[in-house]
């Protein structure tokens, strides 16, 4: 089983990370400084499961995405996610509109 | 005598209608032309594209966008009854400014595609979609306050947002300004932290073309967890 990401991509996160535009940009959102070290952690053990498949590195990798996606997941929604995209989408514009379920 | 007089069908009696007209099929060409560069350079438009046909929601330029005059300053508006954006040709005339329509108006358009979203009677609905679409389109971005004059630093970004939602709320429906700021003081912590279908706030090119990568990279991402 690959690492979710390529490894490349953990580096480049972490580059554009540390960079003064983008925290910058990351006090301008949220008035904090940026943590960027977990990005290059992931890099590093990214590396280790390729080269070594090394089971120590590819957990600490799951948990911190897990922890990404946990992260972004913490409110409760305001909306319904539908199960299917709206019936009327395609429908061409001079015809009438049924009730959007 | 003038050989070559041609039938002007009376338009030269109302020399101004006349200008009206031909400005506003230059207007129109303009806004379509715009919008293309839009759909083929802006990184956050691209994602937006993706990530609708991935919902299901493929967009077709000729028919999910309409380049018309509107009133006032408005630049864009998403009509959820025929599921189509309008651009405001009179009232865009930067490509930077046209990007940043099309992506807030997407944004609107895959919030849409991918939830039932109330448009008309619910007010948190259409609080959370704004307040999405101020903070991910690049409404609210350093430059592009600084070019209104607004210049913040600590968390502006943040103001900015609500500040811009609120707008696009009172402007819309007939509600108070005291029960629209409860409303998107309600919804803002969720709203402000759905990043979909950035993963992130992309604060600038580089961003969303990492956000793009990631989205284009999203089933080897997921079944590797």
């Amino acid at each position: 089983m690959p690492p979710p990401r390529a490894c490349d991509d953990y580096l480049s996160e972490f580059k554009h990370c540390k960079s003064l535009w983008n925290r910058f940009h990351h006090y301008y959102t949220y008035g904090t400084s940026l943590a960027c070290q977990q990005w290059k952690e992931d890099y590093y053990n990214c590396r280790a499961w390729e080269k070594r498949r090394d089971t120590e590195a590819k957990e600490a990798l799951l948990r911190s995405e897990r922890n990404r996606l946990a992260e972004q997941r913490k409110f409760p929604p305001v909306w319904k996610l539908r199960q299917d995209p709206p019936r009327d989408w395609h429908m061409p514009l001079n015809q009438g509109k049924p009730q959007d379920s | 005598m003038d050989q070559t007089k041609q039938e002007d069908y009376g338009y030269g009696l109302f020399p101004e209608k006349k200008a009206r007209k031909f400005e506003s099929f230059r207007l129109n060409l303009k806004c379509q032309g715009m919008l293309q560069i839009a759909m083929d350079t802006s990184p956050h438009a691209k994602l937006l594209f993706q990530a609708m046909k991935g919902s299901g929601c493929p967009v077709s330029k000729d028919r999910h966008f309409s380049c018309e005059d509107c009133d006032g300053t408005v630049s864009g508006g998403f009509d959820a009854t025929v599921s189509q954006i309008v651009l405001c040709q009179n009232n865009i005339h930067q490509q930077s400014h046209m990007n940043r329509v099309v992506t807030h108006e997407l944004i609107h358009a895959f919030d849409h595609c991918r939830a039932h979203v109330d448009w008309f009677d619910n007010f948190r609905h259409l609080a959370c979609s704004e307040i999405r679409a101020a903070s991910l389109s690049g409404d609210c971005s350093f430059s592009s306050e600084a070019a209104r004059l607004n210049f913040g630093l600590k968390q502006h970004h943040q103001e900015c947002v609500r500040g811009r939602a609120l707008r696009s709320i009172l402007a819309v429906r007939k509600i108070d300004t005291a029960e629209a700021e409860k409303i998107v003081d309600e919804v803002f912590d969720t709203c402000f932290n759905d990043h979909a279908p950035f993963g992130r706030i992309p604060h600038g090119a580089k961003d969303a073309k990492f956000a793009h990568r990631h989205y284009e990279n999203r089933d080897r991402y997921y079944a590797n967890l």
